[in-house]
């Protein structure tokens, strides 16, 4: 079962990238679109049994009467309320719609906005642990560039807007590339690695 | 069928709440916030189930299969013998029947990862780099920008080369040359996280301001 797994993600893998590679052989493409339609389909239903899981997690959690229960039995109401509502409705109506402006987009744009005081906390939190170099360049730049970005009462500071431009479009810029590049490189080596079977997060060691 | 309620009403109500619960975080974790966050979680669930259920398993799985049940089973044979074997993961007997459907998520996964990795990433910003020593944009322009440009770059990807040798006592040792570019490469670390915190910041303080202005836009319209 390990080795033919393993076969499975390398074949699956191969012949997906033979697709990138060689857009100009039509069968290559074709093939490269159905293995991804496929995925598609088996993420989807992943997405379902994942959803499932949570659901199991937590009922065990109501059964064993473990601290906390109440919040699971609130998240298993509304998981299984509104999956039914979307199943009853589609994700496009009016009551979905409701769900989403009322309740998920509310949620996520507060947590959001917490961050604004738990991030301003953790700057603070940075220099009094670990004044060194590079938290320093930190804070100044993040001052700097809130100082030049922000409209203060008095008006802009003209130097400091400049500055802040710069070390936006040029400093920032080129660590930021190198940053990218870095996460490239890994993301490359990684996905090789699964290829070559070295790698096998589906449990196939 | 037109619903009993004010629909925009019920939306700012509910909204109002929710912000409150979440905002109340400020003053430590609570009861309130809890509440919420457990609310959301199985909201968020059900809403990506049924997303999941109406745009691709019911299109593409479904209804193949009952418009022209012969032709779509030989189109949906293979994800439908993956999607069983996914289900056989909720049994902890059965769960490793689902390793198979897994690689093959995973396999296609990783194929999909080097070339957005490539094509994506590494090409556009390698040629970003060489572009800012383009010849038309000046000479104070590439000899300034150009270089802070290529140095940024180069010294990051430094700082992160973990390569090393053995000193005489066995612990590990970069070479002294890559220490110091290393440390300069801190630099510019520390401007790019800078730069970053400052946009996140902003980005939540402007959420924060949505927040509130929304509250004082549904007391208004009461």
């Amino acid at each position: 079962m390990r080795i033919l797994a393993a076969v499975i993600a390398i074949a699956a893998g191969l012949l997906v990238l033979a697709g990138y590679f060689f857009p100009e052989i039509s069968v290559l493409v074709t093939i490269q679109t159905l293995l991804l339609n496929w995925a598609l389909l088996m993420l989807a239903a992943a997405t379902l049994v994942g959803a499932l899981n949570l659901a199991a997690v937590h009922t065990n959690k109501i059964r064993r009467r473990e601290k906390g229960n109440l919040y699971s039995a609130v998240l298993l109401v509304f998981l299984f309320g509104v999956f039914m509502l979307g199943l009853i409705f589609k994700p496009g109506h009016e009551v979905m719609r409701l769900l989403l402006n009322g309740l998920l987009l509310p949620v996520e744009a507060s947590l959001m906005a917490v961050l604004a005081v738990t991030l301003l906390y953790a700057g603070v939190r940075l220099l009094r642990r670990r004044a060194d170099f590079t938290s320093l360049i930190f804070v100044a730049t993040a001052a700097l560039i809130l100082l030049g970005s922000a409209t203060l009462p008095f008006g802009n500071i003209p130097v400091v807007t400049s500055i802040s431009l710069w070390v936006k479009q040029v400093l920032a810029v080129g660590g930021a590339r190198g940053i990218l590049i870095g996460v490239a490189l890994g993301s490359l080596l990684t996905g090789l690695r699964v290829l070559f079977g070295a790698d096998r997060p589906y449990g196939g060691n | 069928m037109p619903l009993p309620f004010d629909l925009d009403l019920f939306a700012g109500l509910a909204s109002l709440i929710f912000t409150l619960m979440i905002l109340s975080y400020v003053i430590g974790d609570n009861f309130l916030f809890k509440l919420a966050l457990y609310i959301f979680t199985g909201a968020s669930a059900g809403y990506i189930a049924s997303v999941a259920w109406w745009q691709v398993l019911l299109p593409k799985l479904v209804l193949p299969l009952v418009s022209n049940p012969v032709q779509g089973l030989t189109l949906v044979f293979v994800p439908l013998i993956g999607i069983l074997l996914i289900v056989m993961k909720l049994s902890p007997r059965l769960a490793g029947a689902g390793r198979l459907p897994m690689a093959f998520i995973v396999g296609a996964g990783a194929a999909v990862t080097i070339a957005g990795a490539l094509s994506g990433t590494l090409f556009p910003q390698v040629m970003g780099t060489i572009n800012a020593f383009d010849a038309s944009r000046g000479f104070l322009n590439v000899m300034i920008n150009g270089v802070a440009v290529l140095l940024g770059t180069v010294l990051t990807l430094i700082y992160f080369h973990f390569g090393a040798y053995a000193k005489p006592d066995g612990s590990p040792r970069r070479l002294r040359v890559i220490e110091w570019l290393a440390w300069l490469g801190r630099f510019f670390i520390g401007v790019t996280l800078g730069t970053i915190f400052a946009g996140v910041y902003s980005s939540a303080l402007t959420a924060l301001i949505e927040r509130i202005t929304s509250i004082i836009n549904l007391f208004g319209n009461l």
